[in-house]
Order: C-alpha cells, then structure tokens, then sequence
C-alpha cells in the first residue's frame, strides 16, 4: 500500500480534496480547526492510502493537534506528500511546502481553490513554479471538483516510480557549512539518510519543538551539542528570511499579466458588516434567533407535529392492535406500547427540529460565517481571559459537548485548554432540544426561539463567568494566540449541507436504538414495579419512591413533581433520556398528550427554572468521560460534575424564588 | 405456555435495553460519546487520540 500524506495550512480546502480523493465524506467545516487528529481513507481501485493531517502553517507545532503532522513525518511511513496551497494566499502557504520539500520524499503541490485567485484577476505560470521548486504542481478547485482527476492520475503514474523530488534551498554559507557537519554526524553515528538527516538538521536549526524533542529522545549528539550555536547565530530567523525572499522571487518570477478582476471583494464588503465592533455581536445573537425560529416555529415543530401524530396514533393503535391480537399479557404489551414506543418514539418525534438545528450549523459552517462568530466573540472571550479560539469548541459543543471538549486541543496553553475543557458542558448541546421543545410548547407557545435563545446564551454567560473565575484563580499568565483563517463566503452547496446535517443527526437517530431505548426500558421497569411487586399504579413504583425522596431538596427550585425529578436523574445517562422518561412516567402516547400533562405540574416560571437545571445540571456519562480522558484525571471529571450542580442548583433557585418575589409565577 | 412466551419477549428485551446501557457506560469510559458509532471526524479523534505531553 502506497500512502498519500495530506499537509496544507488551515483552511486550505484539505478535507474537501481528501473527500474528493477517497469517495468519502469526512466532516468539513469552512473554518480553521475542523481536522484535529488525522484521517485515512484510499483512492478507489488502487493501492493508494491518503492520509488527511491537521492543518499547519508550519512544521513547528504550536498546539497539540499541530504536533499531530511533525510527529506523523518523524515517526510513520510515508510514500508521497501532497502539499495542499491555497493559491490565493500562496506567499504564505509556500512557506510549509519548502519544508515539507526538504523532507525529500515525491512531493505534488496541489494549487487549491484557484477559481478564488482567478477571480482575483492573478494567475502564476505553473512552469516556472515546478521548475523552481523541483516537483510537480497541479492547479485544483476541490470544492468544484475541477482539477482532481488530473490529481488522480498524477498519483495512479507515480504509483509505481516514486521519485524524490529535487528541491534544494541556498541558505547562507554557515547554515550550509553547519548543516553539512551535522549531516555527516548523523550519517555516521545513527545510521540516518542524507536527506532525512539534512532534513533533522534545517529543522533542528529551526528550532522545531517536536525535532528537538526527537533528537533528545534519540540522543542525537551532533544537532544538541550544537543547539546554543544555532541559537546564537540566530540561524532560525535567517532560515525564515531565506526561504521567504526565496518565496517572493519565485511569485515574482511567475506571476503573469493581472487580468481584470470579475468580483469586487464581496467577502471584504460582508466582513466589514458582520465583524463590525458594534454591530457583530447583535447579527450573531439575530442569526441564532433566526435558526432557531426555523426550527421551532417554522419548520422543526411543523414537521414534529406530523410525525407525532403517526406515532401517537396509526402507531401505537396498530401495535395495540397487534399486541392483542397476538395474545400480549398485560405487561409485555404496556413495555411495548407504554414504554417502547412512547418512550423512544416520543423522542424520535423531535428529529425533525435536531435536523433542522443542524442544517442550520452546517449552512454557518460551510458560507464560511462560524470563522466571523469566532472572531466576533474573541472580543468577549478577552475580557475572561480566553479568546476566539477558545470559542471555536464552544460552538462546536452546541452540537455535541464531547466533540466540542476534543477540539479545545487546539488550545496552546495547558491552562486555557482545561478551562476550556471545563466550561464547554455548559454549552447547550442538541440533546437538549427535546426538552426544551416539550417545554416552550407547553408554557411558552408564543416565544418558543426567544426562550431557547435565552437558554442557549444563559449556558455561553454561565461558562463565561466560571472561565474569569478559573482564569483568576489558575493564574494564567501567557496567553495563546489566536489566529483564524477568514474564508471566502461560499454560496452553501446542497450536497454539503444535506451531507452534514445527515452526519451530524444521525447520531441522535443511533442513540435512539441504543442509549434512549436501554434508558426508557429501565425506567417502564422502575415505574412498573414497585417494593411489593407489580405496582398497582405509577405512584407505588420505585421510581416514585426514588422520585418522592428527592422531592424536598427540589422543591426551592419550584419542581414538586417526582416523575420530573426521576427524569433528572436519567438524564444523566443522555439528555434525551429526559423527555422519554417523562413520557413513560406520565404514561402518554405522544407529545401533545405530555405538554397538555406538564401544563398541570409546572408553572412558566418553575418550567424556565427547570430548563435552566437541565442545562447547567452534570454532563452526560460521555461528557464526563471525555473530560478525564482530556484532563488526564478523574478529578477533574468529578470537580465538573460537582461544579455544574451547584451552578445549576443556584441558578434555578434564583430564578424561580427571585421570580415569585417579583410576583412572576 | 402463553405465558412463557411473554415471559421470554419480556426478558429478552429488557435484557437488550440492560445490555446498552452497559455497552454505553464502558463506551463513556473510554471516552466515547453514544452518538459516534458513525465515521465523523470526532469518532476518529477519540478513537485515534493518544495521549500526548501537554
């Protein structure tokens, strides 16, 4: 098997070209960051891996996730290197390429998203750029699907004759002299390739963490002797200075007679609105309110409706039916119908408005808007001592806090990743949805998005909060640096968005099979039997003694319904385990019969102060689990659970009982 | 016989739905979310992380 590694700056259009590559579909984002850990696939009828690395501007990793690339040409085989440039920004990108040159291996730059350079009215002579940097170039436009199969075949031919590539950079006679010295070392002591040893060397001199890691781990004496030398000599910065007047040359040399451009800069113009100081904060806040108006009051809770009626009734009637029919006793058929079907059909129901959430992030993601939510943001960020890119996982976590908690590796500094990492099950995630969608039906009919807009930023103001807390109390003093590609704008594609929605719900499909349905048959099991057998009703259950002897400590937050307090505790298990638990205790087929239910047991002011629980309360089992596994410890784990209790307890105290004081009920 | 048959149904699902539950808590354990049985780009992270010095 040949394999392809895939190395590019952030942004670069990577994961687009990889999935063109491969036939698949890995997730994609117009955003930095989306690649942290890296992805395999194959090119179809060949013997060709391509290997999809995190992006990077460079070979010295800054963050984690930038080690993933370094580490990846250290220490795993490689058989070609695919060098992804954004051909509109190449000065910058070609800074990577020289590096990645160096290593030696067959090297193919692919000059990615060359309609936006064109559009530019910019065009290089690809010639004098293969000539000048010794390998092959081809000119691709990933998202269009133009130029891949060239790309394709490029890699088919050079399948069987890989031949290393021949660039070779003039650095200023020291470095020469004293990467020819340390070469000859490393040849002669440890048995290394010259390349692969010039390479070490130039990377060494560059002062690459992840190299001087290498040469400690391996004891490579001739580069660490050396190491107060180079750094005396300043050999990094002229390694820099080289290889970028080198750069500028080249472009120079290459770049051909500026046509008219066709666009005015449409991107500029759009950023100059929505990043605006003042204004940018009210645009993302308006297009939050914006999607969840589709999903609750225009196009989620219409389609939901629909849904629940087949559920609530062809559906549980015909397995009445059948239940019958078939001789079903007693309780086999309430597990089926009571518990089965309007337990997890009762979630399912809310798949229309998780879909909808979702196509509403995939359309932010893929126009390039989430990079500008991020940067708007960082202004807000700063003032808790993180930034933007602090954000960046946040957001993510609005779809799922496990994902959202991963990508806060892309965080520089120990301290700002933990707090992070401790704020991000604040964010409200999908799985709460349902919830909230039982309950702005029933008590908040008129102001469904705006309730849950309140929901969703109350969540951002909690882990904002907490963050100044930890920043204060872990004393932070560095700061990472946050830098974030601003892509062009994309009119969204169909294929994308359709592709991204269904990869990012269909998570919530899957769980229904799992965790709701194991979730929802524990709890019939606990509602159907009781300290003296089968319960003769719901309230002799064992989930209405669990549920009744927690009833006081709930009380100061207005829940005095026990089947809600046993909800709580599922909840843990997956947040949609709530709504199908409330559906099994209050023994209703479908969701218009439980609204109609809670109207009775809540009032909008003790429902708000549950919702609010139910956002703050402790992580899902998965949460917690990634926060140990992230931390390292599960103290950690157990501090957040603890933490996120007492906030939510607070928080909801303070609604429900400042409320009744200001004669809210 | 009736009766045995309901009773195999019965323990047979609810022995599915306890099967889950713990297939979903060594799942957590390990870092995984109960969602990311899929080829998302966060399954591949988990499943690929390693530890790594901060």
């Amino acid at each position: 098997m040949t394999t392809i590694a895939l190395f590019g700056n952030p942004n670069t259009g990577k994961t687009t070209l990889f999935n063109r590559l491969t036939d698949s579909y890995a997730y994609m984002g117009n955003w930095s960051g989306v690649t942290v850990e890296k992805k395999v696939g194959a090119i179809k009828n060949s013997q060709l891996a391509v290997v999809d690395l995190p992006g990077v501007y460079s070979l010295n990793p800054l963050t984690k996730d930038e080690a993933v690339a370094t580490n990846f040409l250290l220490n795993e085989p490689q058989d070609i290197i695919l060098n992804v440039a954004n051909a509109a920004q190449l000065k910058r990108n070609l800074l990577l390429s020289i590096e990645l040159l160096e290593f030696g291996k067959p090297t193919i730059i692919a000059l990615n998203m060359i309609d936006s350079l064109r559009k530019l009215g910019i065009s290089y002579n690809l010639d004098v750029l293969r000539h000048a940097f010794g390998c092959n170039l081809v000119a691709t436009n990933a998202r269009g699907n133009k130029g891949v199969q060239d790309l394709k075949q490029q890699f088919l031919q050079a399948e069987p004759d890989l031949t290393p590539n021949t660039f070779k950079l003039e650095y200023s006679s020291a470095i020469q002299t004293a990467i020819k010295q340390a070469v000859r070392g490393l040849q002669r002591n440890y048995n290394l390739g010259e390349q692969f040893a010039s390479w070490l060397a130039i990377q060494f001199m560059n002062a690459n963490k992840a190299v001087i890691t290498y040469a400690k781990e391996n004891n490579l004496t001739p580069l660490l002797n050396q190491q107060p030398y180079y750094e005396a000599q300043h050999f990094a910065d002229k390694i820099y200075q080289a290889r970028l007047e080198f750069i500028e040359a080249t472009l120079k040399e290459a770049r051909q007679q500026a046509q008219n451009p066709r666009i005015t800069d449409i991107t500029a113009k759009i950023d100059r609105v929505v990043t605006n100081p003042v204004l940018g904060l009210p645009i993302f806040a308006g297009i939050f309110f914006l999607m969840f108006k589709l999903t609750f009051d225009w196009v989620g809770t219409p389609l939901s409706n629909i849904l629940d009626q087949f559920i609530s009734g062809p559906l549980s009637s015909s397995a009445n039916q059948l239940l019958t029919t078939l001789g079903a006793l007693p309780f086999l058929h309430s597990l089926i119908v009571d518990g089965i079907i309007a337990g997890v059909g009762g979630v399912l129901v809310f798949m229309p408005q998780i879909f909808m959430l979702f196509a509403c992030i995939s359309i932010l993601e893929d126009s390039g808007y989430m990079a500008r939510a991020a940067l708007v943001m960082d202004k807000l960020m700063s003032l808790v001592g993180l930034n933007g890119k602090a954000f960046i996982p946040l957001i993510i976590g609005f779809g799922c806090n496990v994902p959202g908690i991963m990508a806060a590796r892309t965080i520089e500094q120990p301290k700002e990743r933990l707090i992070t990492t401790l704020i991000s099950p604040y964010m409200s995630c999908s799985a709460r949805l349902p919830i909230y969608s039982l309950f702005v039906a029933a008590f908040f009919s008129k102001h469904q998005a705006a309730i849950v807009l309140s929901l969703y930023f109350l969540g951002i103001a909690v882990a904002l909060v907490l963050a100044k807390i930890y920043q204060s109390v872990f004393h932070s003093e560095e700061t990472s640096v946050f830098m974030i590609e601003l892509p062009e704008y994309h009119m969204p594609q169909a294929n994308i968005i359709l592709q991204g929605t269904w990869d990012k719900g269909k998570g919530f499909i899957h769980k229904a099979g799992t965790v709701i349905f194991g979730g929802t048959v524990m709890i019939w099991l606990l509602s159907y039997l009781g300290p003296s057998g089968v319960a003769t009703n719901v309230g002799q259950s064992f989930s209405a003694l669990i549920g009744r002897s927690l009833l006081p400590l709930f009380h100061p937050i207005g829940i005095t319904s026990w089947e809600a307090i046993s909800a709580i505790l599922t909840g843990v298990l997956a947040k949609e385990v709530v709504g199908s638990t409330l559906m099994v205790l209050y023994h209703t087929a479908g969701r218009s019969m439980l609204v109609a239910a809670l109207a009775h047991l809540f009032t909008p002011l003790s429902a708000y102060a549950f919702l609010v629980f139910i956002l703050l309360y402790i992580p899902c089992f998965a949460t917690i689990a990634i926060i140990k596994a992230e931390t390292g410890t599960w103290k950690w784990a157990a501090y957040s659970v603890v933490v996120s209790l007492l906030v939510a307890y607070g928080l909801a105290f303070f609604i429900y009982q400042g409320g009744l004081l200001i004669g809210l009920r | 016989m009736a009766l045995f048959v309901n009773l195999v149904i019965t323990a047979a699902i609810v022995a599915t739905a306890g099967w889950q539950i713990v297939k979903v808590l060594r799942k957590s354990k390990q870092g995984k979310c109960a969602a990311c049985d899929y080829k998302c780009a966060a399954k591949k992270m988990m499943v690929d992380a390693k530890r790594r010095p901060n």
